[in-house]
């Protein structure tokens, strides 16, 4: 795969005004009617279909979903499950952060490595992460190893991909300048490299997380016994709707709140000094 | 002096072989190599069945191809793919080109399109399978579920990035609409189609195999699916190989080749829609 193939893939910096606050390229405009009415008609409708039209196993109300995810709270199993995954996919996550970053700036820097990682970074990219799932969840059995391993080989390439772009992005000027003037290798390292890359980290690490939460779930359903995925199973086989959205809701406002509030005001945090210096 | 140069003969050739082998084009060739001959070597070493050796996956990946089923069950999958893409797409555009044009739509819309590129496709699976039990229904569904977002995105950022100055130019010459739309709009539109296309593609058919665990009884996704129930770890594997030579083919015919050549007009490409899913 050439460099187009790669880059076509990977995300913007970050430091796009319009790509800084989504996760995609929309000016957010302030019409906050708009919006408010958009939850207004969702809620309303949801609840007017499960009350006239559909039955609660087929679409359980808002409020019955509420209920169930407070009972699940009162119940102790929150807890349990919730941590369970959230070790997983942290631990999981760190390391596919770390190898990421690394073999993404090997690739930026060396074409031999480019070559080496690239098709593995297409496979995984394009292939399903349900193989991977599948794959790990039969390989691990039911150990925690499974969903670990399965967000490693999945999130990945997303970190690799955008590290990569970073790296080169960097000003070819900036990399001649320091050779020039013997620039040592630590201070290269400290002083060009790192706050070049700086953005494309962050972005690196949303993308990563956002599908290493999904896919810890999902391997959590086809091989452990512990953990949101396994909950969302038992709810499915016992065909309880409710059970299914109320742990579903959970992982998802989880989910946003990490990408949206967390991992993105750690990025506006980090690059206030940038901000200013181009206002 | 003979000798020496007998001597400096080796390794010159072996200089060259190492050469030959550090050059970009060979690490293509060696990273495969590398996995499956680490494969071979750590398979005995767990000794468990569950992780089958290479050798064995090659058999069950023929196998499979001349049983034919593999081929009959990818066929399934992609014409629900398909069915549902065509759908997402026919919306999509529609709706994004709405979104586009007004922001106060666009406002309405924003918050529910962050949550469908975010929705893990494992519950609308889950979700259609309760709701159409086993079927072409629930599959399609969830492709159109997984790819509407996408193309809704794309075409609205599409729209935003129409070259106003040239639309401008265009009306203070007097040029006929319907010219306009032909020559500047939709010249300019075609990219974040194809870019639609391409994420709406990717993104229906990572939910469609999903789907077809849970709200199907045919088709790729359930096939290796089935597989794991009936502990048939080489069959996992093979039909893993089987998803990532059909990611390949999709990947380097269609948006390699096709696009590059549908855009040789075009100094760059648009990058709308960055969301990503499992």
């Amino acid at each position: 795969m050439g460099r187009r193939g790669l880059s076509a893939n990977a995300a913007r910096p970050p430091i796009d005004r319009r790509a800084t606050r989504s996760g995609y390229v929309l000016p957010r405009v302030s019409t906050g009617l708009s919006r408010l009415l958009a939850y207004a008609i969702f809620l309303l409708g949801w609840q007017a279909l499960s009350t006239f039209v559909f039955p609660p196993f087929i679409l359980p109300s808002p409020v019955l979903v509420a209920q169930e995810m407070v009972s699940i709270v009162e119940s102790g199993q929150f807890l349990t499950h919730f941590l369970a995954t959230i070790g997983r996919l942290f631990v999981g996550f760190a390391i596919a952060f770390v190898l990421g970053a690394a073999i993404g700036i090997a690739m930026g820097r060396s074409a031999y490595w480019r070559e080496f990682f690239s098709d593995y970074i297409m496979l995984t990219l394009t292939t399903p992460g349900l193989v991977f799932a599948l794959i790990c969840a039969m390989f691990f059995g039911l150990s925690p190893l499974g969903p670990v391993v399965a967000i490693i080989l999945t999130a990945m390439p997303h970190v690799t991909i955008n590290v990569y772009e970073g790296v080169r992005a960097i000003p070819r000027d900036l990399l001649d300048m320091a050779h020039v003037y013997e620039v040592s290798r630590p201070a290269r390292v400290r002083n060009v490299l790192v706050p070049a890359i700086a953005p494309y980290l962050f972005t690196a690490a949303r993308y990563g997380f956002a599908i290493a939460w999904k896919i810890t779930a999902l391997t959590e359903l086809f091989g452990s016994a512990s953990g949101v995925g396994f909950q969302i199973r038992t709810e499915f086989l016992l065909f309880s709707m409710r059970g299914v959205l109320a742990w579903a809701l959970f992982l998802v406002i989880f989910a946003i709140v990490m990408e949206r509030f967390v991992l993105m005001r750690m990025e506006r945090r980090f690059f206030r000094w940038r901000r200013q210096a181009f206002a | 002096m003979q000798a020496t140069l007998e001597t400096s003969r080796v390794p010159a050739a072996w200089i060259r072989i190492v050469h030959l082998l550090t050059t970009p084009r060979a690490a293509r060739l060696t990273a495969p190599i590398l996995i499956i001959v680490t494969w071979q070597l750590v398979a005995p070493l767990i000794g468990s069945t569950l992780l089958p050796m290479p050798i064995d996956v090659l058999e069950e990946f023929i196998d499979l191809a001349i049983e034919g089923t593999v081929w009959s069950a990818f066929a399934i999958s992609f014409v629900r793919l398909g069915i549902g893409l065509a759908l997402a797409v026919v919306i999509g555009v529609v709706v994004g080109l709405l979104l586009g044009l007004s922001p106060r739509a666009e406002a309405f819309a924003h918050d529910f399109l962050v949550i469908g590129l975010t929705f893990p496709y494992l519950i609308w699976g889950i979700i259609v399978s309760m709701w159409f039990g086993f079927g072409d229904a629930g599959p399609i569904l969830v492709v159109f579920i997984a790819a509407v977002p996408y193309v809704i995105v794309n075409m609205a950022e599409g729209v935003r990035d129409a070259p106003r100055d040239l639309i401008d130019m265009a009306r203070s010459y007097d040029a006929p609409r319907l010219r306009v739309i032909r020559q500047v709009v939709v010249p300019s539109l075609s990219p974040f189609f194809f870019a639609a296309l391409r994420y709406g593609l990717a993104n229906g058919w990572k939910g469609l195999v999903l789907a077809e665990v849970f709200a199907a009884t045919s088709g790729a996704g359930w096939e290796i699916a089935g597989m794991r129930d009936i502990g048939n770890a080489s069959g996992v594997v093979a039909y893993a190989l089987y998803f990532a030579f059909f990611s390949i083919l999709v990947e380097r015919l269609v948006f390699g080749r096709l696009s590059d050549w549908v855009f040789r007009w075009r100094p760059r490409r648009p990058e709308a829609a960055r969301a990503v899913n499992a």
